[in-house]
């Protein structure tokens, strides 16, 4: 239960879900190593309740968003007064890139990366990436409306490859994929609300394909004694990534990414020192 | 979408390339690989389902690029 409120409070916020499940069950002493079959199996559920809850949270977006993508198929081009269509392709565009990293590089990553303090230190360096995209970040307004005509147009081709590909920064224990396509938005010139709206949309599909291309192992052997637990840490990951999207849509509306740079430089340090010295 | 015919050409053949190595990588195993395609082990029984799926949609990605190079009913009319 711990573990999946945690994995859907931390998937989306851009603070590494993977790097917490890497360092909290060292921290708290539980026998868990992030390689295990069934954990990743554990995972697996979680993710899965993750992107039901966010195709959930905007479905009439990608009701739009797909339709606009059709038409856009049909018509054998993207009519410049088609927000929907054009917001689908970036959508596109960023997804590949991300989804071919990490098909090739999850499993090597994942195992050279895999112990706590790696994604101690490696949650240090997100933070100074988030505060990096701060002080990096084009002049955006601050805007409370949904507007996927601001984010089609300021985004780009290039914009939306460039931070679809960032999201591979994730593989790492300890780097924030929401994290990084923030970052990534506002470098393009995104306001920070959009840019959390852009991330969220974008990490759709990617952790959903994931999760569905790992659920095999699911409903394999190696589900077999820990369905149950997953089953419980999906929902509990499902009930925290709803409201841990709901808060970041509001919070971004007036705030920055400051606050979660402070504590994963203060959480990182901190874990890092303790690992070190016990 | 600007016109590029080599390029559009390129798309075409490369996507169609793309999706019958993403074929080859999901029917053959690893250790039956010709040696020249990534992934090759010899004597692997290992089927590399993820190259494939990585192959197929770089090649579908360039299949969607040719079809938008070659279509667009707008810019057709814009030309006449």
């Amino acid at each position: 239960m711990v573990l999946g409120l945690l994995q859907g409070v931390s998937e989306l916020f851009p603070v590494s879900s993977l790097g917490h499940s890497v360092i909290l069950p060292r921290l708290l002493g539980w026998n868990i190593h992030q390689n295990d079959p069934y954990f990743l199996t554990f995972l697996v559920a979680t993710h899965l309740a993750t992107a039901i809850v966010l195709l959930g949270f905007f479905r009439r977006d990608w009701v739009r968003i797909v339709r606009g993508l059709g038409r856009s198929l049909r018509e054998r081009e993207i009519a410049p007064d088609d927000v929907d269509a054009k917001l689908g392709w970036l959508l596109v565009v960023g997804t590949i890139p991300a989804g071919i990293l990490g098909l090739l590089l999850e499993h090597k990553l994942r195992h050279i990366f895999a112990s706590p303090r790696s994604a101690a230190f490696f949650l240090i360096l997100n933070g100074f990436l988030l505060y990096g995209a701060e002080l990096l970040r084009r002049r955006a307004p601050q805007t409370s409306s949904d507007d996927d005509a601001r984010i089609a147009r300021q985004v780009g081709w290039r914009g939306a490859f460039l931070v679809g590909a960032a999201q591979a920064i994730a593989l790492v224990p300890g780097f924030s994929r929401s994290g990084a396509t923030m970052g990534g938005g506002l470098i393009v010139g995104l306001s920070h609300k959009d840019a959390a709206r852009f991330a969220f949309l974008l990490a759709t599909p990617i952790i959903g394909a994931a999760a569905v291309l790992k659920l095999p192992e699911l409903f394999g052997h190696q589900g077999s004694g820990v369905r149950g637990q997953a089953l419980v840490g999906a929902l509990c990951s499902a009930v925290t990534a709803y409201l841990a999207v709901r808060f970041l849509m509001r919070f971004f509306e007036t705030n920055r990414l400051t606050p979660f740079a402070v504590y994963c430089v203060l959480a990182g340090a901190g874990a890092l020192l303790y690992l070190v010295l016990s | 979408m600007p016109r590029h015919p080599a390029l559009t050409a390129l798309a075409v053949v490369a996507g169609i390339a793309l999706i019958v190595l993403a074929i080859v990588y999901w029917a053959e195993p690893a250790g039956s690989l010709p040696s020249w395609i990534p992934g090759h082990q010899a004597g692997s029984g290992h089927h590399h389902v993820k190259h494939g799926i990585a192959s197929f949609l770089v090649g579908l990605a360039c299949l969607v690029y040719a079809w938008f190079a070659t279509g667009g009913k707008r810019s057709a009319h814009a030309r006449s």
